[in-house]
């Protein structure tokens, strides 16, 4: 089982977990429906239309409201903490979450009992793993260049308060920044660096970049990075390796860009909407999962 | 030590003039539904008064509105580790009819002949989404700042990304 937990900007909406499934332009879970928007929205509907066209078991969403308040975020922390174990997912990845270190550190401390789970996290949820010290335990992050400068700069509690020197000229530093991260213990055993170049790093090394097709809009529109980590997550789900994993989902991101001849003024649900036609052009020959 | 640092990473620190002051700001905070306590402000960054209230500092924005709105003096918020004063680089990427600045882990993309707010992407604090459904399609001069609309520290970045798409929309800027 594949969960997705992650905040949606709706004011008040209660803690919502069932399995999740891609209409048209609209993600359903239960009878609530979620736009595919920049955000949770955008992750899910992502990891949606991945395991459709995989044919496997879809993901379970666990979402609730919350506007920057906190309040959805820590029933989120605290639903996890209570029921992790009984959910027994393979794969939890967590997204737009209020970074709460304390509360991180419980979720992660339920999760280290059940053996088989693979953590991945992006936006606040790597926030806050990484300020609590727990990125070793994830088995996934998704940093974009300017949080990895956050991942490296070992007293940085969030990407605003980085060191500026760090910052100069980051995305030219990737590699860099990768070894000083890995050098201090800020890293999971795999992290998908997504940026002009993506890097693919296993254990502190670059194992493969991606860099073709080179979709510079991609960066503008907003959910580019969330559409990544939920195909990440599903593809982990379907039983890949995760470096594999990483590599098929900036391939697939940068050729659905492409498909949709995005511009910086596109939503994304563009872009999510070209996947499965990337899928049934290229996933046999990137991976050798064929469909007859 | 180590295990006290760990601690004190993602917290930050309201300093205050008057203890009066600290201990009325705790229960606003409180009772605002922040996650607060009073501490004693650690050495390097003592000012003011011997007590002071630790907050997360992610939420700094919404701390200080909050404060502001209920007339509770304070002198600063500052993280309890790392750098004082968030990063204030932006860099800018022109796409031609479309202009994406960037402010830390936050981007804001706006068309230069209108002036509408195309994409916001990057963050990962959740009121981000929320500014995206707010501020997306909407013209950089009819919208409110970031900074007041949003609670986190991914808005204050935001914030500062608007503020140079307004400032290069106005024709002041570095296009």
């Amino acid at each position: 089982m594949l969960i997705v937990a992650g905040t949606v900007p709706v004011e008040g909406m209660a803690l919502t977990f069932g399995e999740a499934r891609l209409v048209g332009e609209e993600v359903f879970v239960g009878e609530r429906t979620i736009l595919p928007f920049q955000g949770t929205g955008a992750m899910l509907a992502a990891a949606c239309a991945t395991t459709q066209y995989l044919g496997i078991e879809q993901p379970y969403a666990l979402l609730v409201g919350d506007t920057g308040k906190g309040e959805g975020s820590r029933l989120l922390y605290r639903f996890l903490e209570e029921k992790i174990e009984e959910c027994k997912p393979t794969v939890l990845a967590m997204h737009y979450m209020m970074p709460v270190m304390g509360l991180m550190r419980r979720v992660v401390e339920r999760c280290l009992s059940l053996p088989d789970i693979h953590l991945v996290a992006d936006a606040g949820a790597m926030y806050a793993a990484k300020a609590a010290s727990l990125a070793h335990h994830f088995t996934i992050m998704t940093p974009d260049t300017g949080e990895m400068v956050f991942l490296a700069d070992e007293n940085a509690t969030h990407p605003a308060y980085i060191r500026r020197h760090l910052l100069d000229g980051a995305s030219g530093c990737v590699v860099d920044l990768i070894k000083t991260a890995a050098e201090k213990g800020f890293l999971p055993k795999v992290l998908f660096v997504k940026g002009v170049v993506d890097y693919i790093v296993v254990d502190g090394q670059v194992v493969a970049t991606v860099e073709e097709p080179n979709i510079a809009a991609l960066e503008a529109v907003g959910g580019t990075g969330d559409t990544i980590t939920g195909m990440v997550a599903a593809f982990l789900d379907g039983g890949l390796e995760s470096r594999d994993a990483c590599i098929l989902a900036a391939r697939s991101n940068r050729t659905a860009g492409l498909y949709a001849n995005i511009t910086p003024s596109d939503r994304i649900i563009s872009l999510i909407q070209n996947l499965p036609k990337v899928f049934g052009d290229h996933l046999c020959e990137w991976s050798g999962i064929c469909f007859m | 030590v180590k295990r006290r640092k760990k601690q004190k990473i993602g917290k930050g620190v309201v300093l205050m003039r008057e203890v009066a002051d600290a201990m009325r700001a705790e229960k606003v905070l409180r009772k605002e539904g922040f996650d607060v306590r009073l501490v004693a402000p650690p050495p390097h960054l003592r000012e003011g008064c011997d007590l002071a209230v630790e907050v997360e500092i992610t939420e700094q924005p919404a701390i200080e509105r909050a404060l502001k709105e209920h007339n509770v003096p304070f002198l600063r918020i500052l993280p309890l580790t790392g750098e004082e004063e968030p990063v204030d680089v932006v860099s800018v990427v022109d796409f031609g009819r479309e202009v994406m600045v960037r402010s830390a882990n936050m981007k804001m993309t706006f068309d230069r002949t209108t002036g509408t707010i195309v994409n916001i992407s990057g963050g990962g604090c959740p009121d981000i989404p929320y500014l995206y459904s707010v501020f997306v399609g909407k013209n950089l001069l009819k919208v409110p700042a970031p900074k007041d609309v949003g609670t986190t520290l991914c808005a204050l970045m935001l914030h500062r990304a608007y503020e140079e798409c307004k400032r290069i929309f106005a024709g002041e800027g570095r296009c």
